[in-house]
């Protein structure tokens, strides 16, 4: 007997649209991963260094990414605009389905790698010659650590909300790559 | 979700194999580039010969990672284009069944029964999937291929692949 999937149907119904590609997930993930890693690797030590310089990399490909990637991908897709996020979090139940990050989401990855470059670069300064032992460049990279940990639990929390506002799973999007968005709803 | 991951498709998976190849080439590329940097503000001496050929390397690899994102880009692009293409071609068919039908003017439970038949659907499972008799289906679809003015079940699937084959091809070969 045939069995009628719908699940990808083009007409008003849910449908599933593909979203993030898969460099966009890949880095997602192990820039993740390695925050994990080196929130508790020894930070004098060799490894520390290691997926530092790997977490970097992974930035500075994302962000080639933003100007060469596909749609979602590209910065022209999420600008930065503290106007339109601040008018997205306290208009009431906003349900507006973005299609790449939504504008307060948005904010939160340009603030995510700025602070990911800031910790690489002080990070990197604490092994040269001139700034070994500097206090203020330890301080730095402390404090933008305890920034992005800030900044993380704010993204979750930002994934959380939005996910319970428009119905849109985001985590298994950021797996998978495809959103679902729900019947009716108009996604832009 | 996982599932989901493991049930991808093959293009899929090639798109995905890319990127990850583009994400280890550009950390290998860092890597050398910040060697090359070094060396070039160390103060040992260092072969200008070698120095030169590490130079040409890391410009080497960072072109052919930003030849690879462009491919990837490509790819994801033609992949959309295909995704979009198939959405419309379903949406179509849908259409031109739907006018179909209501050109024979078909009662809303023929149309069920017209559908499942379209999809080869077998008399006696329609007759379980609607819970109605066998002979009902057979009534049914006597008067569906009566109005439809087919003989049967394969010239009324040929009616509508006629129909597709007519404009889709010529629209397709351009």
């Amino acid at each position: 007997m045939a069995k009628q999937d719908t699940s990808d149907c083009g007409r008003s119904g849910a449908r599933t649209l593909a979203v993030w590609d898969p460099l966009v997930r890949l880095t997602h993930w192990s820039v993740a991963l390695i925050v994990l890693i080196n929130s508790f690797s020894d930070g004098e030590g060799d490894l520390h260094e290691w997926v530092g310089y790997i977490a970097l990399g992974l930035v500075l490909l994302r962000l080639v990414w933003g100007v060469l990637g596909s749609r979602a991908a590209r910065f022209s897709a999420f600008p930065p605009n503290p106007m339109r996020a601040a008018q997205h979090l306290l208009t009431k139940g906003d349900k507006h389905i973005h299609l790449s990050h939504n504008p307060a989401g948005a904010l939160m990855v340009y603030n995510l790698w700025l602070t990911l470059l800031f910790i690489s670069a002080t990070g990197y300064m604490m092994g040269t010659m001139r700034f070994f032992g500097v206090a203020w460049v330890e301080e730095a990279h402390m404090l933008a650590y305890n920034w992005l940990l800030l900044s993380v639990i704010l993204h979750v929390g930002g994934v959380v909300l939005d996910t319970w506002r428009t119905g849109v799973a985001l985590v298994p999007a950021m797996v998978t790559g495809r959103k679902r968005i729900p019947e009716g709803m108009e996604a832009e | 979700m996982i599932s989901k991951l493991l049930r991808a498709t093959k293009i899929e998976r090639r798109v995905l194999v890319l990127a990850a190849i583009i994400c280890v080439q550009s950390a290998c590329g860092l890597f050398f580039l910040g060697d090359v940097v070094a060396d070039l503000f160390s103060d040992e001496h260092m072969e200008t010969v070698h120095l030169i050929a590490e130079t040409v390397a890391v410009i080497a690899l960072l072109a052919g990672v930003a030849y690879l994102m462009i491919e990837l880009r490509q790819l994801l692009a033609r992949f959309d284009q295909m995704e979009t293409g198939l959405r419309v071609a379903r949406g179509e068919v849908v259409k031109i069944i739907d006018d179909h039908f209501e050109q024979w003017r078909l009662s809303p439970a023929e149309r069920d029964v017209a559908l499942l038949l379209l999809k080869g659907v077998d008399n006696e499972s329609i007759a379980t999937m609607r819970g109605t008799a066998k002979g009902t289906v057979r009534a049914q679809s006597a008067a569906i291929y009566n109005k439809a003015g087919v003989d049967g079940r394969a010239q009324l699937i040929s009616l509508f692949l006629e129909e597709l084959l007519a404009d889709g091809l010529s629209e397709s070969a351009a």
